[in-house]
């Protein structure tokens, strides 16, 4: 369903991305972990179309993104990691707004802003503007907006931020689910915890590389390590935490 | 000499250079990656103000005196001021970075005078730019009652025209903190909204009626009418200042300059210190602006979007015009352009009592040169105002919301946005139009409107799309309110020629101008259709095309 091979994103010298590969099966739930600046926004980012690879193929849903970009747009649906809006618009208009631009019908667009302000428990919010949106509403309206033209493969940036637990329990259902009718997901996250239990297999990337392509199991026996948090620090080389914490006290200690 | 000023109004040194600074870097950075013009705004408005500062000098020739003279200088001069200081003042009321700074101990008083600093800054350059020509071509002047002062004259007239754009910036200013407070107030919130667009239409009212009663018997009345309003009062400073001490009308002199001198002084002082005062509470309020009223859910179906079947077209349809009411920036654009135009109607509805050939006077059927300019210029003004607007938005990095999206042409986009044009200000605008020119000349009144209407579709389907083909996808920087000038400028020469080809035929022979105007007309009408087809195939070929 998601194919990627030799992706590479440069930015003048500094390469974001670094010649990375790897393929994700229909109904595959994957986790795309990294430390901060890792480059996974940006790889999230050249898979929905949103920036243009430096070098290598996408191919998402059957389609190459060179060539067949809008039926690859048209199959995926992206939830960003920031939850920019057009704020003037109300709930009620951002999804018709979403629906129009996937060309649905207008009578489908109504029932689906209809019984999705259900589901997320927005009613009462929905002829209100997103500008007076907490930032957990706003997040709401993303996964919204990324659901109502039921794609086939979703991209999830960091979708749980700012989230109650109830939804958050709600939506981690949801994807499983997703993932049991064959969607594909690729789940992109700092918060471990969620990636253990919602991502039968990982992805690591760290300073534009992949550096792990695995199942968690298969992760813990090349590493030694129980906790994914430990099978992270020891992948990306995350050492002297004890020496970085005493010296972050001191400066923050220091008065003169 | 800004800062000191800000100091003494309670600023704090060090938080107020920090901050302008900061915002500086802001606007500059944000200018990057705009095109070339787009980032000279403030140099090209000033140098069309200096144009137009070129022709109101030139009325000294006219024989008008001192005291007109200085009425059409500073009505020009307050109205281009309180144009450009608009979007500053709503950037004061809506302050866009203030949620990144609102955590820190930065005091509201400094915040508030670093927004205004950046409105005198501007002002000051504008003024210069505005009045050093009128200034010195008032040496020219001539009267009776005149004194030998003529060489000094503009050393009278550019303190009198500053003092007057800081008028303008107090009046503003005033109007702004009166907005502040009634903030709070729902219902009253919408009138201040309002409010704060009749301003600048008014001076250029006042600047469009004085040359015209000026010819007409009404001189007397009109003169004493004007120095009821703030244009007379700093008219009457620089006429005491240049005119014999015993003579008619130095008492009224004297007096409008104390009024001038004590209202700019009051407005100065009060309003801004009171302002200053409140405006934490303001601020306060602004980040707590969460609407908790819930409305019961119910979603209707527009007709609309039977018209409109490209689904593209038809969404970016629905975020323009949502984004014409409710984003102020737009809103403001639209309001100040359909209520100059609305006057001119009344205008010329007015005129209609009291005929002036070069607006009413049918040189031959479909020829009236005031009619096509008032419709087609302010049209022009009101479309393409709009147009420049919804390129421009503060929520610009939502744009990944259409990029993601599968559509097939940036065309389909954009196209949206002429369409809210077309179907919210051209038609209604077209409409009262047919109205007036019916009232003129019957129903033979269409033929005066067709020219204009041509003009005015041919500039929404022929006006530039912005870089990256969506609407509202870029940064909006407030040094570039000036930078449509050169597009407006184009269009208006474009206008020009329009009406100097009809009346040239005319002069020619009348069959000559039936031809003309036919040709205008209908190869016009043909054109846009033309332009319009093309448009469409591109959007089909690229709806089945899968390359991109």
């Amino acid at each position: 369903m998601i194919e990627v091979l030799n992706l590479t994103k440069e930015y003048g010298n500094n390469i974001a991305v670094d010649n990375i590969s790897f393929t994700i099966g229909k109904g595959e739930i994957v986790g795309y972990l990294g430390p901060n600046g890792a480059g996974k926004s940006t790889t999230l980012k050249m898979l929905v179309g949103l920036l243009e690879p430096t070098s290598g193929v996408i191919s998402v849903a059957g389609f190459k993104s060179k060539t067949h970009q809008l039926d690859l747009k048209q199959r995926v649906g992206y939830v960003p990691e920031e939850a920019q809006l057009y704020e003037h618009l109300t709930l009620v208009e951002h999804l018709q707004l979403m629906g129009r631009l996937y060309h649905l019908d207008e009578q489908l667009i109504t029932y689906k802003i209809t019984e999705f302000s259900k589901l997320f428990e927005m009613q009462e919010q929905a002829h209100q503007r997103i500008s007076s949106f907490s930032q957990g509403m706003r997040q709401k309206c993303l996964i919204m907006g990324a659901l109502l033209h039921n794609p086939d493969v979703l991209f999830f940036d960091e979708p749980f931020t700012n989230l109650d637990v109830t939804t958050v329990t709600f939506l981690k259902a949801l994807i499983k689910r997703l993932a049991e009718i064959g969607k594909t997901i690729l789940y992109c996250t700092h918060i471990l915890e969620v990636a253990e239990t919602l991502c039968p297999r990982i992805l690591i990337i760290n300073q534009g590389k992949l550096i792990a392509d695995a199942p968690v199991e298969e992760l813990r026996q090349q590493t030694n390590q129980k906790a994914l948090n430990e099978i992270f620090v020891q992948l990306t080389e995350t050492t002297g935490i004890d020496d970085k914490t005493n010296e972050a006290l001191r400066i923050i200690t220091e008065t003169t | 000499m800004f800062e000191k000023f800000a100091v003494k109004f309670g600023a704090d040194p060090v938080h107020y250079k920090l901050i302008m600074d900061n915002e500086k870097v802001i606007e500059d950075r944000a200018s990057e990656g705009k095109q070339g013009i787009a980032k000279l705004s403030l140099t090209l408005y000033c140098v069309f103000s200096f144009f137009i500062s070129i022709f109101s000098a030139l009325i000294v020739f006219l024989g008008i005196d001192v005291f007109i003279y200085t009425i059409i200088g500073v009505s020009m001069s307050m109205a281009i001021v309180a144009m450009w200081g608009l979007p500053y003042f709503d950037n004061l009321l809506s302050p866009i970075y203030y949620q990144a700074i609102a955590h820190t101990p930065i005091s509201s008083r400094t915040y508030f005078m670093v927004k205004l600093t950046q409105i005198l800054k501007s002002s000051v350059i504008l003024l210069l730019c505005l009045n050093a020509f009128p200034s010195m071509s008032g040496i020219f002047l001539k009267g009776e009652d005149l004194t030998s002062i003529g060489y000094f004259f503009p050393i009278i007239y550019i303190p009198v025209s500053f003092l007057s754009g800081f008028f303008t910036i107090g009046v503003m200013a005033a109007l702004a903190g009166y907005l502040t407070k009634l903030y709070s107030i729902k219902k009253l919130q919408k009138i201040a909204k309002s409010a704060q667009f009749f301003l600048p239409i008014l001076f250029p009212l006042s600047f469009y009626l004085i040359p015209i009663e000026f010819f007409q018997e009404h001189y007397n009345s009109i003169v004493k009418y004007l120095s009821y309003l703030p244009i007379g009062w700093f008219a009457g400073i620089v006429s005491l200042a240049v005119s014999k001490i015993n003579r008619l009308g130095f008492q009224r002199d004297l007096l409008l300059t104390g009024v001038a001198l004590g209202s700019t002084l009051i407005l100065i002082m009060i309003p801004l210190r009171s302002i200053a005062k409140t405006y934490a509470a303001y601020l306060a309020f602004l980040l707590e602006n969460i609407d908790r009223s819930g409305k019961k859910l119910r979603i209707r179906k527009s007709i609309l979007s039977r018209l409109i079947k490209i689904p593209e077209t038809y969404a970016s349809f629905c975020l323009c015009a949502l984004y014409m009411r409710r984003d102020k920036k737009i809103l403001s654009q639209v309001v100040a352009g359909s209520f100059t135009m609305l006057i001119m109607f009344i205008i010329l509805f007015i005129r209609k009592i009291y005929p002036i050939e070069y607006i009413t006077y049918n040189y031959a059927l479909g020829l009236s040169p005031g009619f096509i300019v008032f419709y087609g210029y302010f049209g022009m003004t009101l479309s393409l105002g709009f147009l420049q607007a919804v390129r421009y938005s503060q929520h610009w990095r939502a744009n990944w919301i259409l990029s993601l999206s599968p559509y097939g042409n940036k065309a389909a986009m954009w196209r949206g946005a002429e369409s809210t044009t077309l179907f919210y200000l051209l038609m209604p605008w077209s409409l009262i139009a047919f109205l007036a020119s019916t009232y003129f000349w019957g129903i033979y009144g269409i033929f005066y409107v067709l020219p204009g209407l041509v003009l005015l579709n041919f500039s929404v389907f022929t006006y530039p799309e912005p870089k990256s083909g969506l609407p509202l996808s870029e940064e909006t920087v407030e040094g570039e309110i000036g930078s449509g000038c050169l597009t407006m400028i184009l269009y208006s020469i474009a206008l020009a020629l329009l009406i100097g080809v009809l009346f040239l035929a005319r002069f020619i022979h009348v069959w000559v101008y039936v031809g003309v105007y036919s040709i205008i007309v209908i190869g016009g009408t043909f054109i846009i259709f033309k332009f319009k087809k093309k448009s469409n195939e591109k959007i089909d070929k690229k709806e089945y095309s899968d390359e991109e």
